[in-house]
This record gives structure tokens, sequence and C-alpha cells, in this order.
């Protein structure tokens, strides 16, 4: 595009309006956020000109709010990135590195002031390596059934199950497993102590499913039919059509599902700290999955309550390292899935 | 060769013995593995005895038929009268589920059985002859017999009572010990899938109709699987709560006093009877009263979870459809729109715990330094709104551009269009999808943990509206501490469940079913608009 259609695109209307309206907007943010003005006058401001601008120039200053709207996605992802780091900031001064390599004792004195995340992520990897274990296959294997072998009939029912498993409400999965499976880990298998990372991380994997199959659907759905078609001219069968065009031609769209999967499991907070016993200690030995820890996020859940100044900034430390983590999986599926869209897309 | 030869041989319409005893062989590995779940569950202990046999023993009878049954389908297809189509040699796939079968049995038993130190040695070559059998032998006999093999020997190991009801196994380095009522059961359920794998491969008669056979198999069962683990989640949670939550509930017809007036002339008061009907549900209409005769309620939450719901619409919906509106219908796609879709898509993915911090960093010193229900509508909007982009974007794009020309055409403007053809084409899926994520946000905890209030139990609900002398005579009070059905539920397990067990059961129930009418009527108005737009 050159200079003069890029100003074609915003005419000289828009752009008053833009800064009119846009401008008010932001004041009314930075009232908020400094506290300096009573952000109730900035935004009174603000909707006096949204609405004699809608009254009296439609168009543009919708086109101007709407904007608005969609930089408004931004605007929260920003503060959280901000005032996550702003608020982790002393802990990570006073730790330096230690934060998140230190591995002897102590790890975790909240009088004695010394915070390492080590046993948290820890945790945090092993539920979600077993979580991504559960989730993984029988996720795949859910939206290969969903999108090519179900029939009409069944799809009907297995889909909406599908969201619906979704919606069951995390703290009713931990719940479930912390009236039900724990008890059944101390009395069947004599497990010493209440909550193991195995539950927890099945629990969370099955709370992860829904995700995998419903964006590995999406994937194996987008494989044009013409590419299926070619193969099952040739004599192969449906499920030598599934194994050797449409998965590999998905690949990548079923590899930004299990990322995602994995970024939900990661994520995943109320199963977690119900469920585990949150003693701030590594599992002994390391990969006993029949002992207990706590997750980072599980580690926030059940610590917010008395903590202060030090403390909390290490519970905001541990939200950093969670933010980053889902933040830099979310980017990587997003790159997979638009390379998936080029590949797939041709001549588009 | 009449036509009817012809299609006789093109398409065999009689099933052949190979596929009845693979049917036979599937149905049996199948009723395994349900039983192998009642018992894992302790719903059927294993020790229970049928008829004089133990449930572990008719567990490994079941294992061991099926296994003796795909091996002797084997033979009979490579030696024998069936009739089936086997390929040259088996996949690496097959070689790879096979041979790890086999190492982690050989391996489990040299360590543990025999105790020789040469475990490590013993199990790789075991599983490595297994593996290099499965995959270059012809298929009928390296995965029927190899892997049927494996079959019949955990069903033999089970049957004899080798590992049954008293038998205990406690592997070093974990805390555990693994005793034949979890065990038994679990090496029924491995064998069993194992099972319905070889077998439903026997029913396609080998080669390629059979390996996707024995694919669809497993498929299959895992999408029964997930089914079964949806409906036993949602009857276990109701068959628990419903008890305590409808405990008490008093309704009938009564004929009460409705007014009265003084009568002028003869001075007295006429009272005037009517019907009147009464229900009264306490749990649901209660607080927590902590009175030893009340039956505590969930009201007050009812109440918080319902202005959180309306909240957190009021302001992501708007915005979200706004901003989705402008991505798709003004924005030219560019760096400006990309880093739009990279932050909705990381909003998306953000942790709820994450929002709950940000809440209480940013939201809570903002909103009067107190835990409020307006900084919970707020994290919980900020957690909708990437939802609400996501799928109102979706239906945008589904609208045909054919509308938009057609509008274009008649001189229409185009925010014109957008708002009187473009929106209303694509309002059903919109309503749907945050409808859905509206079901989600109402469960959510981990978010309002941290910034709605710190009583999880109030005895009565929020008062958000208050009268005031002036204009406009109604004060509506977000900014107050305030529970929520979820909040409630944390608080009862964190508190240690103890005698509370049947009001959690309760609130799990009342949140489980305010959830699911969120998510009944989203599909329900899915299915609805679809069937609209066949017509």
């Amino acid at each position: 595009m050159n200079v003069r259609a890029r100003t074609a695109a915003f005419d000289p209307e828009t752009t008053a309006i833009a800064g009119v309206v846009g401008g008010l907007a932001a004041l009314t943010v930075l009232a908020f956020v400094t506290g300096v003005v009573n952000p109730a006058y900035a935004a009174g401001l603000f909707c006096l000109s949204a609405l004699v601008g809608v009254l009296t120039r439609q168009g543009p200053t919708m086109k101007v709010l709407l904007g608005l709207a969609a930089l408004s996605t931004v605007l929260v992802l920003g503060l959280i990135m901000v005032y996550l780091f702003v608020k982790a900031w002393p802990v990570l001064e006073k730790m330096g590195p230690d934060l998140l390599v230190k591995t002897s004792e102590p790890l975790w004195d909240t009088s004695g002031h010394v915070y390492s995340l080590t046993p948290m992520i820890w945790g945090t990897v092993v539920t979600t390596g077993i979580a991504v274990a559960v989730a993984g296959p029988l996720g795949l294997a859910g939206a290969v059934f969903i999108s090519e072998i179900a029939p009409g009939w069944a799809r009907e029912i297995i889909k909406p199950a599908v969201e619906v498993l979704a919606g069951i409400p995390s703290i009713v999965y931990g719940f479930l497993g912390f009236m039900v499976l724990n008890p059944f880990m101390m009395y069947e298998l004599s497990v010493p102590q209440n909550g193991t990372l195995l539950i927890a991380g099945l629990v969370i994997g099955v709370m992860a499913l829904p995700t995998v199959v419903s964006v590995a659907e999406d994937a194996l759905a987008a494989v044009p039919e013409e590419m299926k078609s070619g193969s099952l001219a040739l004599g192969s069968t449906d499920w030598q059509t599934t194994t050797a065009v449409t998965i590999p031609a998905a690949l990548s769209g079923i590899s930004a599902a299990v990322l995602l999967g994995v970024g939900r499991a990661v994520g995943e907070t109320m199963a977690a700290v119900i469920i585990l016993a949150n003693v701030t200690e590594f599992p002994v030995p390391g990969f006993n999955v029949f002992d207990s820890t706590v997750s980072l996020t599980s580690l926030i859940a059940s610590q917010y309550g008395n903590a202060s100044g030090m403390h909390l900034s290490a519970l905001f430390a541990a939200g950093v390292v969670l933010f980053v983590t889902v933040m830099l999986l979310s980017v990587g599926s997003q790159l997979i899935e638009r390379h998936m869209e080029r590949k797939l897309g041709g001549n588009q | 060769m009449s036509a009817d030869t012809m299609t006789g041989t093109l398409v065999r319409s009689e099933s052949t013995t190979i596929e009845r005893l693979g049917a036979v062989l599937t149905a049996l590995a199948a009723l395994t593995i349900a039983l192998s779940i009642l018992g894992l569950f302790v719903i059927v202990p294993v020790s229970t005895t049928v008829a004089g046999v133990a449930v572990s023993r008719l567990l490994g009878a079941g294992l061991l038929a099926v296994g003796l049954g795909v091996m002797a389908a084997g033979v009979g297809s490579q030696w024998g009268p069936l009739d089936a189509d086997p390929n040259r040699h088996g996949s690496p796939t097959d070689g790879v589920l096979v041979g790890l079968v086999w190492l982690a049995t050989a391996g489990l038993v040299a360590a543990h059985v025999a105790g020789t130190p040469l475990w490590p040695l013993i199990a790789v070559v075991f599983g490595g002859l297994a593996a290099a059998g499965a995959t270059f032998s012809q298929e009928d006999i390296g995965v029927p017999l190899i892997g049927g093999g494996f079959v019949a020997f955990a069903g033999g190991v089970l049957a004899t009572g080798t590992i049954g009801p008293g038998w205990q196994f406690a592997p070093a380095g974990f805390s555990v010990t693994l005793t034949g009522t979890v065990g038994a059961p679990l090496i029924a359920f491995g064998g069993g899938l194992l099972g319905v794998w070889i077998a439903a491969r026997v029913a396609g008669g080998f080669g390629a109709r059979g390996r996707q056979n024995g694919a669809y198999g497993l498929i299959g069962a895992n999408a029964l699987g997930m089914l079964s683990l949806l409906l036993a989640l949602v009857g276990f949670i109701v068959s628990k709560g419903i008890g305590p939550a409808t405990e008490g509930i008093r309704y009938g017809l009564f004929w009460q006093p409705q007014f009265w007036f003084e009568a002028p002339i003869i001075d007295e008061y006429v009272i005037v009877h009517g019907p009147e009907l009464w229900f009264h549900w306490p749990f649901v209409m209660n607080g927590y009263t902590q009175l030893s005769d009340a039956i505590n309620g969930v009201l007050p939450a009812i109440v918080g979870t319902v202005w959180l719901v309306i909240g957190t619409v009021v302001f992501a919906v708007p915005l979200g459809i706004g901003a989705a509106v402008f991505l798709t219908e003004y924005a030219e796609q560019g760096r400006f729109t990309s880093l739009i879709e990279i932050a909705t898509n990381g909003l998306w993915s953000t942790p709820s715990i994450v929002f709950g911090l940000f809440g209480l960093a940013f939201l809570v010193p903002r909103l009067g330094n107190t835990p409020s229900l307006l900084a919970g509508q707020l994290v919980l909007a900020f957690m909708l709104l990437p939802v609400v982009v996501i799928t109102t974007r979706e239906a945008l794009l589904a609208v045909p551009d054919e509308y938009r020309d057609a509008s274009a055409a008649l001189g229409v403007s185009k925010w014109e269009t957008i708002r009187s053809v473009v929106l209303p084409a694509a309002m059903p899926g919109i309503i749907t999808g945050v409808i859905l994520g509206v079901g989600r946000i109402a469960g959510e905890t981990a978010p309002i943990l941290l910034v709605l209030g710190s009583q999880p139990f109030p005895r009565d609900a929020p008062e958000i509206f208050s009268l005031t002398g002036g204009f406009p005579f109604v004060e509506l009070n977000l900014v107050q501490p305030a529970s929520a059905l979820p909040y409630q539920l944390y608080a009862v397990i964190s508190g240690g469940v103890g005698d509370d067990a049947a009001f959690a059961w309760g609130t799990a129930f009342v949140l489980l079913l305010v959830v699911l009418s969120f998510y009944a009527i989203g599909i329900a108005s899915r299915a609805f608009f679809r069937r609209k737009l066949d017509q």
C-alpha cells in the first residue's frame, strides 16, 4: 500500500474524530491507572464525545469506537504483563537467578525470605507431563473419531459432549478428585498422604482433553476434501487415507492443538490446588508421582491469603513464570497454525 | 459368470467364519474392559465371587479366551481353513506396540519375580524379539500370536490367581503399594484394550481392512469412554448432591388472607381470602445461618454468581463484538491486526489465576481498596473478552460476502451495512458463542478467589440496589464483597470438608446445574438456528 492509499483509508474527518474520542479514551485509562484525576470525569467526557459523534457522524465515529474496542485486548494484555512484572520485581531483585535454579534447602522460607520456585516448576512439569500423556493421544483419537469416522448421529452426540466436558467447572473436577480419587489412592493403594501428583495430572489431563479434541478436529476438518478423495480413488481404505494423508496434512494443526492443551494444563489451578497437598518441597524421590508437591498455580491459590510484602512478590513471580510459559506456547501454536494455513491454502 | 455370482464375489454379503469369530472375540474383550473398570473403582471388587469364582479369575478367563481365540484365528488363517487376507508382514506400529508390551512384561517379571539384576537386558531382548516378530513375520502370525500371546499370558496370570485379591506389590522408589484389588483390573484393562485391537483386526480378516477395523475399534472405544466419563461425572455429582440440595422443599396451595380494608358503613375490617401458592426451597432460598435447626443455603452465592455473570456480559460483550467487527470488517490484514490477534489468543490462554493476580495488583487498589463484586466482574470480563472476540470473528467470517456486496451495491454505507446486514446475519453464531463462554465463566473460581471477598459464607445476599433520597433514587452498589457458588465450594473444601460434605455436594450440584443450563441453552439454540438456516 502506498502512502496515498494509506491516508485515503483514514480520511481527515475520521482522523479528527479518532483524535478527540481516542484521546479522551486514553485519558480515561490514564486517569484510572495513575489515579491522579478521578477517572469518572474523563470517562464522562469520553462518553459525551462518543455520543455526539454517533449522533452527528455515525459511520466514522463507529469505526473509531470499534477500533478502540479492538485495542482494548492489547491494552488488557499489556497491563497484565506490566503489573505482574512490577509486582514480581522485588523478589527477582532479591533472589536473582536463584529464584529459578536453587534446588538446595531452604527452598521456600517465608520468615527468612528465601524463595525458590524450583519445586513448583517441577510440580507443574510433572503434572503437565502426565496430563499431556493423557490428553494428547486420547484427544487426537477423539478428533479423528469426530472428523473422520463418526456417522452423523454419533457426531451430533459426541461433539456437544466434548463441549460440556470442557464446561464442567474446574472446581467440580477438583472436588471429585479430592472426595473420590484421593481417598481411593490412600485406602486402596496405601499412599501415605492426601493428594498425589498422579491424580492431579490425570484430572488435569481430562480437563485439557476437550481443548485438544476441538482444536485438532478443526485442523483435520481443514484438510481439503480433494486430498482425501484422491487417496480414496487410489483404492486405499479410509484408515489408510487418515494415517497417510489427513493426519500428515493436518500435523501442524494437531501439534498446535497439543501445545494449546499443554497451555491449559500448565495454567489449570483449582484442580491442582484442591488435589495436591501444596507442600513446598520436592517429591521424594523426584520421579515419585505418588508423592505430593505444589505447582505454580496451586502455590498462588493456596498462599495468597496470608501473603504480603516479599512473600506476595514471590507469588507474583510464580505468576510471571506461568504467564511467560503460556504466552510462548500460545505464540508458538499460532506460528504453527499460520504455517499450516500457508501450506494448505495453496494458491489462495 | 452370472450377475449374482459377480456381486457375490465383489461384495461378500454373508459374514465368513473368521469375521464371526473376530466379532465374538471383540465383544468378549470389550466386556472384559467394562468389568475391569467396575473392578477398578471397586464397584464390583475383584474379590467378589460370582457363582463361586472370584471376579479377578473371571477377568482372567475372559482375557485367556480372547488371547487363545485370536491365536487360533491367526493359525487358522495361516495354515487352516480360515479365509483371510493378511499382509506379507506387520506394520512398524504393530512392532512398537507389541514390543513395548513385552518389554514391560519381561522387565517386571525378571526384576520382581525372578529377582535377577540382569532385568534390563532380559526386557530389551524380549521386547526386541517381540517387536521384530510382529513387524517382519506375516501379519496373521506376528500380531495374533505374539500380541495375542500377551493377552493370553495376562489372562493366565489372573485366571490362575497368581495375581488376585491377596496380591501386593510395592515398586521401589514409589510410595505406593499396588494391591490385587487395583492391580488385577488394571492388567485386565490393558490386556482387554490390546485384545479389542487384535480381535477387531481378526474380524476384518487382517490386511488393510483388518487394520482399519482394529484402529476404529480403539478409537471408537475412546469416544465411548469420553461419553461415559461425562455421564459418570455428571451422574455422580447429581446422585450425591440432589439429596442435600433438595432437602426440605415445601410447597402447597393455601387459602390465605389476600387483602383487607375497613368497610366504611359497618366499620369493620373486611378480609378477602384467596388461594396462594407457597413454595420454599431452603437450600436455594436460605443464607448460611449456622443455626442448628435451619438448613444452610446458598442464596447469597447464587445472587453473587448472577451479578458476576451480568456484569461480565455487560463489560465484555460489547467490547468483544466491537473488536471482532473492527478486525473482520474494517482493518486491513497487517501488523495491527496480527498484534490484536496475538493479544486475543494470548488472553485466551492466560491462566485464570494470573487474571486473579492482575485483579489483586491492579483493580482492587483502584476500586475502593477492598475485594469487591465489581473487581470480580471486571476480571471475569477480561477472561470472557477473548472468547467473545474469537467466536464473533468466526460468525462474521461465515457471513457470505454477497450480503455485503449486495448492500454496498444499493449505496448503503459501510457502517449501515454492518449494522443492518452483517451483524443480524452473524447474530445466531455470536449469541451461541457468548452463552457457551458465559457458562464457562460462571464456574470460574481462580480469578475471583483473589478479588471477590473474604467471607465465603455470607448470611445474607448482597444488597446491590439501595434507595437514595435524590435522583436517580436507586444506587447501584457494586463495590462490596460478595460470594459466588464456585468460591463457596472452594471454601468448603479448603476448610476441610468434614461435616459439611453434604453442603459441599449440594453446592457442587447447584453450580453444575447453573453451568450446564447455560450449555444446554447454548447448544440447543445453535441446533435451532442451524436447522432454521438449512430450511
